[in-house]
């Protein structure tokens, strides 16, 4: 079996330009991504780091950065114990034009097995890419409880 | 290998009861699901069908959960040719609230291995459920056009 990863597909009404700069733009994401900011000056090679309130949470590695179609830096948890062990991941993002939409797709791959981690942003990336569609489609971000994020509702 | 199965998480700013109703009536559906009117009486073991413009029936199935505004659970296939030799598959609706906003799970399973319809669902539902976070958070939807989907022929 192919080694795990979580896809996520999403249609927004925005330009492929204000996408990206919202994607790699600390300012942007601190909007968005529940206060984080993106910190790289996006050289390929560069290093890249997820930081809340002082508090790093994630780094990596910039490994492509071609504006605005396809961006994708290496992933590494480095914060809680459960997670921080992990191989580093690696995240793409493909931005397609349609009209006056982006289709945007998130592949975050390479994950040894089922794990923290991978559940971890499973559950992270669709509350962080839906608060985006959000914020660029109304002007307004999601506040979306962590709690939101944590329960997995399952049949009955 | 287990069983396909899809799963897409939305976050929306809505309320429950809207999103029920964007997900279950023909008027509303037409606007963001591809043209589609959903068909039913929304009762568990009734039929569920999904109507084009031109009237015809493009997929159908069974009603099997109803429970507004919290669950909503049905199956469907495509009534193509290319799929005579799938069968139903469960598509379920979560919808949670969270203060002004709705956390909406989709999971649709019970594909078979290989199957076809499992690779079209998968492309098709990001861009519904995408135009319906559009409808219901700017009150407009997306138009997607369909080869942005890249189904395969």
């Amino acid at each position: 079996m192919s080694k795990p990863e979580f896809v996520y597909v999403t249609y927004i009404e925005t330009t492929p330009e204000k996408l990206w700069e919202a994607l790699t733009s600390s300012e942007f994401s601190r909007k968005y991504w529940m206060g984080t900011e993106l910190q790289s000056d996006w050289t390929v090679g560069s290093p890249f780091a997820l930081v809340n309130n002082g508090t790093t949470s994630d780094v990596g590695e910039v490994l492509e950065f071609d504006r605005p179609r396809r961006l994708s830096y290496t992933f590494r948890h480095v914060l809680y114990d459960d997670m921080r062990n992990e191989e580093p991941s690696k995240v793409v993002f493909t931005l397609e034009p349609h009209g006056h939409l982006v289709k945007l797709t998130l592949t975050h791959e390479g994950f040894t097995g089922a794990n923290k981690l991978l559940d971890g942003i499973s559950k992270g990336w669709p509350a962080i890419l839906s608060s985006l569609k959000s914020l660029l489609e109304t002007g307004t971000a999601l506040v979306i409880p962590r709690t939101a994020l944590g329960k997995e509702p399952r049949p009955s | 290998m287990s069983k396909p199965e899809f799963i897409y998480v939305t976050y929306i700013e809505t309320t429950p009861e809207k999103l029920w109703h964007a997900l279950t009536d023909g008027d509303f559906t037409q606007r963001y699901w591809f043209g589609a009117r959903l068909r039913s009486d929304w009762k568990a073991g009734s039929s569920f069908e999904m109507v084009r413009s031109d009237g015809t029936v493009s997929d159908a199935g069974k009603v099997v959960e109803v429970d507004p505004p919290r669950r909503l659970a049905y199956t469907f296939i495509n009534q193509s040719d290319k799929y005579k030799n799938e069968f139903p598959a469960l598509a379920t609706f979560v919808l949670e609230p969270y203060g002004k906003l709705v956390k909406l799970t989709l999971t649709h399973e019970g594909f078979a291995e290989g199957s076809k319809f499992y690779s079209g669902i998968s492309k098709g539902w990001p861009a519904i459920l995408s135009s319906l976070k559009s409808i219901l958070e700017t009150g407009q939807p997306l138009d997607i056009p369909f080869e942005a989907l890249k189904m395969e022929a």
